[in-house]
């Protein structure tokens, strides 16, 4: 088997992920791809890419009840009193409400009210991986008090963190992975309260557990990244998102991470 | 070309459109509109909101449309739209959008987190790149429907999916995924 056919292009390969070839040149493309291992590992990440993007937009190609009333623009009427406008007036006023009553001042406040950016722009928060990150670069460093409350009086903040999450926490005991609990403390993830465990092994080198409430019930699988050498194992199991960091290989901190899980209850 | 327009055979031949006609085509495309704008947008209220934006437009501009092709006309608004908003924003690159919010109740069935890592992916596209990669991905036009519809050549559009499909992968692969079979 040669490739005396027409030569195949990248725009060929893009062509046969999009499904826009005929059958004849489908064929041949399939024939090349057996051929050429390199654009074949390229084609099909491109197809599971596609795949995933139809699957998280095609649900918003709904019907809706309120479809009709964004025909209600009288056409006739000039752009000045267009409801697009009105929605920009109420969001630079949700904005200065926001400005005024401190909740971004000096941070997001100048930058709302000069732009016409969503109101949802000054809740922004950050990732669940990357707020953990951020602790266990804050927390993890502290010589004098990494913790609120330490593990000697490990009940009471088990008990103290618990009722501020809603939800039965344990801390899990690592001790079989050479980690052992430094403490806790409460602190805001995701907007509410939150929690964070740290643990250390022999040499001193300290991990962190951060726990924070998920907005929706949901169960995913584990996902990490990476960052320097800070690795972040994070997942979330009902009601409650978690996220381990530590400068820890990847796959002892995986370890802990199953560990972790193990041990919390859902 | 696979994929034709759906409103074609209705749209030809009525011009100017009558109103019941027009406005009728017009709530018949929103869902599908709504699926661009949100493929688009940072999160569920930005891509609402860009799709209000592009009805009132729409409507605004009934007499600039040619009476072919409603749904093309409404994307190649709808981009434009897109394109400006981004514009505007980006002179304010401190201030960033949140993708948490993206994840609304509707779609609780898929994995937040897959979500979430599919939109920052998305969001670290150019806008350029990312309706391009859009409009043939998810709403299956062809690349000269495309080409036709942004007003650029054939051999642009093509090297814009090529960028987007691969700044995506190398973005996605990036923060990875252990499916790992869970140990309760």
């Amino acid at each position: 088997m040669t490739d005396d056919h027409k030569p195949v292009t990248e725009a060929d390969l893009h062509a046969y992920v999009d499904g826009l070839l005929d059958e004849g040149r489908r064929r041949e493309i399939e024939l090349w791809l057996n051929r050429h291992p390199e654009d074949e590992a390229e084609v099909r990440q491109w197809q599971t890419q596609a795949a995933e993007l139809k699957a998280a937009f095609s649900g918003y190609a709904q019907v809706t009840e309120s479809d009709r009333t964004l025909l209600n623009t009288p056409t006739a009427v000039v752009a000045t009193s267009s409801p697009s406008l009105w929605r920009r007036a109420a969001l630079v006023a949700a904005s200065l409400t926001l400005f005024l009553s401190g909740a971004a001042a000096g941070v997001y406040g100048e930058k709302l009210l000069g732009t016409a950016v969503t109101v949802e722009t000054a809740a922004a928060i950050d990732s669940l991986p990357d707020q953990s990150k951020t602790a266990f670069l804050v927390y993890a460093s502290e010589k004098r008090h990494p913790v609120e409350v330490g593990a000697d009086q490990e009940d009471h903040l088990v008990t103290w963190l618990g009722k501020r999450l809603d939800y039965k926490l344990v801390a899990p005991d690592l001790k079989g992975l050479g980690f052992s609990l430094v403490g806790g403390r409460l602190l805001p993830v995701n907007g509410k309260a939150g929690a964070m465990l740290m643990y250390q092994d022999t040499a001193g080198q300290r991990l962190t557990v951060l726990l924070g409430k998920n907005p929706e019930n949901a169960e995913t699988s584990f996902r990490f990244e990476s960052a320097g050498s800070l690795e972040t194992f994070y997942w979330i199991d009902g009601s409650i998102g978690y996220a381990v960091t530590g400068e820890v290989n990847r796959s002892k901190l995986q370890q802990i991470a199953e560990e972790c899980y193990r041990q919390f209850e859902t | 070309m696979p994929h034709a327009p759906d409103q074609d055979a209705r749209a030809k031949g009525v011009n100017p459109p009558s109103t019941e006609t027009f406005e009728n085509q017009i709530l018949s495309l929103v869902p599908s509109l709504r699926r661009y704008s949100r493929s688009l947008a940072k999160s569920d209220s930005d891509g609402e909101d860009l799709l209000q934006d592009c009805v009132e437009k729409v409507l605004v501009r009934r007499g600039q449309w040619r009476g072919v092709n409603l749904r093309a006309w409404a994307f190649t608004i709808m981009t434009n739209l897109y394109r400006d908003r981004h514009r505007h924003v980006s002179q304010h690159p401190s201030v960033e959008f949140d993708e948490t919010l993206g994840l609304t109740a509707d779609d609780v069935s898929g994995d937040p987190l897959e979500k979430t890592r599919l939109q920052k992916a998305l969001n670290a596209l150019s806008p350029d790149h990312r309706s391009v990669l859009m409009l043939v991905v998810v709403e299956g036009y062809g690349y000269q429907d495309v080409a036709d519809m942004l007003a650029i050549p054939i051999g642009t559009v093509m090297s814009r999916l090529s960028r987007a499909r691969r700044q995506m992968a190398a973005h996605l692969a990036e923060n990875n995924i252990v499916t790992l079979r869970r140990p309760k």
